[in-house]
């Protein structure tokens, strides 16, 4: 199944991936946009200020599930060996710390005009600053430590360590006393968001999640080359 | 109208912030990275062309993504 996947196999499919999204991207960006920022409802109690939800909410969904993936990629990559499975960590990994600190900014702007303050040491907001340095250490650990072999031992040890985080910061909200409201949308039970409001934040989750793909595919390209430009120096 | 959309009943500059600090470090990224991938693309394609011609021809003959490298860059040349 890994050969399969091997890059070399793939490439020619990034190449029509990328242009694929390239080209509705901004379509659906537009429409994601509309929705957002004109066709939803203002919320009843929170006014206008509501609309940042569409940029906060898959933000911080995209930073949880990329630490997801790089964690248990990095477990199969310690049980599988596949340098294919570091490349893919590798290029999740800065998508995943971008759309961490936008949670974290965009959460803060939220904050201010909701709680009256741009931060508090509760719990949810502390996890995720912790979630972020995570990230920093993954990433700073494949770019500063030398030894390739190292590196990814110790950046997967990271990232392994890291899935702990996952837990806390998703059940912060039920086991302590925190700012942060509690999840309005549940995979199991009835959501609390009315429709009018979940299928603006669903769009632009999906054009969200659309641009991290395209990011993904582009780094996992540079990485392939940067890999094969290596092999060819040793020709 | 545009006024109304623009001040949002008082939480337009949180709402504006929110949404241009999302967008812009999307596209910062999405241009660096850009960037990047192309520098590198060149940089292989030119060391594939600096090869001796032998070297070269095993090398495309043997590579699925040098071949592909070397065929998208020409064309953008």
């Amino acid at each position: 199944m890994f050969s399969l996947l091997s890059p070399s196999n793939i490439f020619h499919l990034i190449e029509k991936l990328i242009s694929f999204i390239n080209s509705i991207f901004f379509i659906l960006l537009l429409i994601a946009l509309s929705f957002a920022l004109i066709f939803s409802p203002p919320d009843y109690l929170q006014g206008d200020s509501v609309r940042i939800m569409y940029v906060h909410v898959p933000s911080a969904w995209i930073g949880l599930a990329s630490f997801t993936c790089i964690a248990l990629l990095s477990i199969a990559n310690f049980i599988f060996k596949t340098k294919n499975l570091i490349i893919i960590t590798k290029s999740i990994a800065p998508i995943g710390l971008m759309f961490t600190c936008l949670a974290i900014v965009t959460g803060s702007l939220w904050g201010q005009p909701t709680w009256g303050t741009w931060w508090a040491w509760d719990a949810r907001l502390t996890s995720m600053v912790i979630l972020a340095l995570f990230y920093i250490g993954y990433i700073v650990s494949h770019k500063f430590i030398l030894k390739e072999e190292r590196a990814n031992k110790i950046s997967s040890i990271i990232a392994i360590i890291g899935l702990i985080n996952i837990p806390i910061i998703k059940f912060s909200v039920d086991w302590w006393n925190t700012l942060h409201q509690p999840a309005s949308i549940k995979l199991t039970g009835t959501s609390t968001i009315h429709s009018s409001m979940l299928m603006p934040l669903l769009l632009m989750f999906f054009v969200l999640l659309l641009y991290c793909a395209l990011i993904f595919l582009m780094k996992y390209k540079t990485e392939i080359i940067r890999m094969k430009k290596k092999n060819l120096k040793r020709l | 109208m545009i006024q109304n959309f623009l001040y949002m009943n008082g939480y337009g500059l949180f709402v504006w912030a929110a949404f241009s600090i999302t967008f812009i470090s999307c596209g910062i990224v999405f241009y660096k990275t850009q960037k990047t991938l192309k520098k590198y693309e060149r940089e292989f394609a030119k060391e594939i062309n600096e090869l001796s011609a032998e070297k070269r021809k095993s090398v495309v003959e043997n590579s699925k993504i040098a071949s592909q490298v070397l065929s998208s860059h020409s064309k953008t040349i």
